[in-house]
């Protein structure tokens, strides 16, 4: 079997074959077809909760607030990459029980070595690249739990999942100009953070 | 080369993102490829970015609910219109009730109190004012003679009630002109005869009228709007 090519997200959930038949019948009201889409993009969603959130039972209450947003607004959802709408609808979930939660700061933060949901399982094509693969996401996952909120979110939205800086700064409510600082800052306190392991990624 | 007078890592991080535009950041350029340390730098945060955008998916941790409950479907515009209607209509009925009991109170209950102060003897200011409305208010409809014009003064009533006869006063000179029909009986000059001119216009039946008017409004609309079971 070939390699994958290092440039794809090997295990990021891609789109259905007849994605845009399955949400225009979403779109009509088919509530079958609505959860073949949940189901299918529940990962990508739920990932992108957890590593706003750092706490499972938080990032699953979120996802499942996207869901309901979603419900309401596929119809009118008017194209482009679904799985982005999704995730935005998402972090805009994650980013509200965020705010919530900063109100509130009596609650304990969590340990970045705790709770990390399990990886997929990453060594069906070439197992043993794909197990230091899969070591540098686990430190990686730590890395950004150890992050400041700010700017964990920013290198999170940015860096993971691609959004660009206009749509972080609309979604954070904050100033462009603070959305790049924050994210530079965050990069290169990641990059500290992981200079222990720097040899997992430059490699 | 090492060079001792390096950018600001925060510009290096934009540079390793490509976000830096090469004409404005030509010195920048010029110095990182001329720099073992910031060309380290910039190819471990570009290695860094390209690792985090290849972080897995993940699987939740607890089953989740695909759907949300049936109630919870798409709404049409016409069904948020609905809901907004149902969601006010009570509260908008209560308003309405209240305004409309606080109208009939207030607009009763002069009528209440006269009907209960009728069988008692009138108190002395009822009594100046029956004085002072009567004789002016028989000259003028029932004699309507010139004489009827110095009637009020005449009678040695006080400033005020020569002010309140006036109007009355010129109506029954102009009656006695001969220019209107002495017959007709002007009912917007009645009130005023009876009040006087300067008699504030009670409010209560208003207030009445549109709280009636508001449990109506509602009713309509709750009708129109709201689609009906079975």
């Amino acid at each position: 079997m070939a390699d994958v090519p290092e440039t794809t997200p090997t295990h990021r959930t891609l789109p259905l074959p007849d994605e845009a038949a399955v949400i225009a019948r979403a779109a009509t009201g088919d509530r079958t077809a609505f959860a073949q889409l949940m189901e299918h993009y529940q990962r990508a969603c739920y990932g992108l909760a957890w590593r706003l959130l750092s706490d499972p039972d938080q990032a699953a209450d979120a996802t499942q607030d996207a869901f309901i947003h979603a419900y309401r607004a596929i119809g009118s959802y008017r194209g482009g990459i679904f799985r982005s709408w999704l995730l935005r609808i998402t972090a805009n979930a994650s980013y509200d029980i965020l705010r919530r939660a900063q109100r509130r700061p009596s609650s304990p933060l969590p340990d970045p070595e705790e709770g990390a949901p399990e990886l997929p399982d990453l060594g069906a094509v070439n197992p043993e690249r794909e197990a230091t693969k899969g070591e540098l996401y686990r430190h990686l996952e730590v890395a950004l739990k150890r992050l400041p909120v700010d700017q964990r979110t920013a290198v999170v939205l940015c860096d993971v999942y691609g959004m660009d800086y206009n749509e972080v700064a609309a979604m954070t409510q904050s100033a462009l100009g603070t959305v790049k600082s924050r994210i530079h800052r965050g990069r290169l306190r990641l990059r500290e953070l992981m200079s222990e392991h720097r040899e997992l990624f430059t490699g | 080369m090492l060079i001792s007078n390096h950018p600001d890592d925060e510009r290096l991080s934009a540079l390793a993102s490509r976000e830096s535009d090469p004409a404005t950041d030509a010195a920048l350029t010029a110095h990182v490829s001329s720099c073992v340390r910031c060309t380290g730098l910039v190819d471990e945060l570009g290695a860094l970015r390209a690792a985090l955008a290849e972080l897995p998916d993940l699987a939740p941790h607890r089953p989740l609910r695909l759907l949300p409950p049936v109630d919870d479907a798409p709404a049409s515009a016409a069904d948020r219109l609905g809901g907004w209607v149902r969601r006010f209509f009570a509260p908008v009925i209560a308003s309405g009730a209240a305004l409309a009991l606080v109208g009939t109170i207030g607009t009763a209950a002069p009528a209440l109190s006269g009907m209960a102060a009728g069988g008692a003897a009138p108190s002395a200011d009822e009594r100046v004012t029956l004085q002072e409305v009567e004789p002016q208010a028989s000259a003028a409809d029932v004699v309507g003679a010139p004489a009827a014009a110095t009637a009020g003064p005449a009678e040695g009533a006080t400033a005020d009630s020569a002010e309140r006869a006036s109007p009355l006063s010129t109506e029954a000179a102009a009656a006695a002109e001969g220019d209107s029909d002495p017959s007709a009986f002007d009912y917007a000059d009645a009130d005023d005869r009876l009040l006087g001119p300067n008699a504030e216009r009670s409010p209560w039946p208003m207030v009445l009228f549109a709280g009636v008017a508001l449990m109506v409004g509602a009713l309509l609309l709750r009708w129109i709007l709201v689609p009906r079971v079975g």
